[in-house]
């Protein structure tokens, strides 16, 4: 960092009229910097208060459609339109992840972890196996511990895909973070057993 | 009886100026080294360009032919500073992670002092630097000071994971090609293999062997390609 009474003066400028910065220097960083100081600042002016508001008291309302739609989603899942299912899911997430950035990540990464997870197992149903995964995955990175069921479907999908290696590894790692979960046993076995067949 | 012997004292008195006289340019001089040489050591971070982006903007000069420039909304001031804010807790995340490291390493000597006065000099910089942040929050708005590190820490943590959800998702593409081709293949070569069996179908227990023969190279193939991939994912994280 520089000293602390001194900066170095930008070649940015200001448009009076929409307010967006912008910059004459052909500087990667400092023009990514710029779109995203620009979006937060559009982000900022939808705002009734002048700051954000501090993370703790959440806004209910984006919680509770989110809510909604992942009922509707499961709704959907029972009575077998899996294709509607992944819709409401896919919507959920959407409405999830456009949470506004400072809004707590913890409550982000819950919801979409359980989003995440049931939109897999719809993929699933309908044997799309490479959605299936790559959802089931997300749901992991979203909440690694206490997500056995991500786990188990995306290892169930490496399966199903003949990715048995993959597959072990998975698991395997599923098992370290999850204990002794039955469901991860019983699907490492099988794996065990098709690896030794092939 | 008190007759004191003023040339006799002088010469303890002057030995004594003398000593403490040198002790003090010793010191002096040798801090002033001290002080030159660690302003002359990389800096631990780079440039910080957010807070450059804000003093700018706080500060923004007419450029030479233009008369005044349009006053910056607080608004966008409030968004460079969250942005400031949000930078230093990166930076903040930087040092403490690299602390313990650096500390131990320091004492089993595996690093020069430099490294460790570099870091003690990042370190004393982003306490003012947070200082600053917050005395400016407190000026753009009422009591921001006290809230606006917690949003900028939610801001840092949702970008990071948003991040890695979209790196995850974008797999899907490429992953989706794979197994397209890869069911093709287990296809055609399941379709040739009835055909083999159907053309020869009295020596069955001959064919049946080839054919088993085939698929194990099949097998083989891919899971080789599929350790490909699972580096390439480690490397990504």
């Amino acid at each position: 960092m520089e000293e602390l009474e001194t900066f170095t003066q930008l070649p940015i400028r200001m448009d009076p009229t929409s307010k967006a910065v912008s910059s004459t220097s052909s500087s990667r960083a400092l023009t990514e910097e710029l779109a995203t100081l620009n979006q937060l600042h559009k982000a900022l002016l939808t705002l009734e208060s002048p700051v954000p508001p501090p993370p703790v008291p959440v806004n209910q309302k984006r919680s509770a459609q989110i809510t909604k739609l992942r009922e509707s989603g499961n709704g959907e899942f029972r009575k077998g339109k899996h294709q509607d299912a992944i819709r409401y899911y896919g919507l959920g997430l959407q409405m999830a992840l456009s949470r506004p950035l400072w809004e707590p990540s913890g409550l982000v990464r819950d919801e979409v972890a359980g989003l995440y997870a049931n939109r897999a197992q719809a993929h699933m149903a309908l044997q799309n196996w490479v959605e299936g995964s790559v959802d089931a995955e997300a749901s992991v990175e979203a909440k690694k511990a206490g997500n056995a069921k991500a786990w188990w479907r995306k290892g169930k999908c490496l399966m199903e895909m003949g990715r048995l290696e993959e597959a072990k590894d998975w698991v395997g790692r599923g098992l370290e973070m999850e204990g002794n979960e039955a469901d991860l046993v019983g699907l490492q076995k099988e794996i065990t057993e098709k690896m030794k067949k092939a | 009886m008190f007759d004191i012997d003023w040339v006799g004292l002088s010469v303890p008195f002057a030995y004594i100026a003398v000593l403490v006289g040198s002790l003090i340019t010793f010191s002096s001089v040798y801090r002033k080294r001290k002080a030159a040489k660690s302003a002359t050591l990389a800096p631990w971070f780079p440039p910080h360009l957010q807070r450059n982006i804000y003093l700018s903007l706080l500060h923004d000069e007419p450029a030479e032919g233009q008369e005044k420039v349009p006053k910056v909304p607080d608004s966008l001031l409030r968004a460079a500073l969250l942005r400031r804010a949000v930078e230093d807790i990166n930076r903040i995340i930087q040092i403490r992670s690299a602390k313990q490291a650096c500390s131990t390493l320091l004492q089993r000597g595996s690093v020069g002092d430099d490294l460790w006065q570099r870091f003690q000099r990042a370190e004393k910089e982003m306490e003012e630097e947070l200082r600053d942040v917050v005395m400016e929050a407190n000026a753009l708005a009422n009591n921001w000071g006290q809230s606006i590190f917690q949003s900028a820490n939610e801001i840092a943590a949702n970008t990071v994971f948003r991040k890695r959800l979209d790196e995850i998702q974008a797999q899907t593409e490429s992953e989706k090609q794979w197994w397209e081709k890869r069911r093709n293949s287990i296809k055609n070569e399941f379709l040739k293999e009835i055909e083999s069996e159907a053309l020869s179908a009295p020596p069955k227990t001959q064919t049946s062997k080839v054919s088993s023969d085939d698929d194990a190279i099949l097998v083989d193939s891919p899971v080789v390609n599929d350790k490909g991939s699972i580096r390439k994912k480690k490397g990504k994280k």
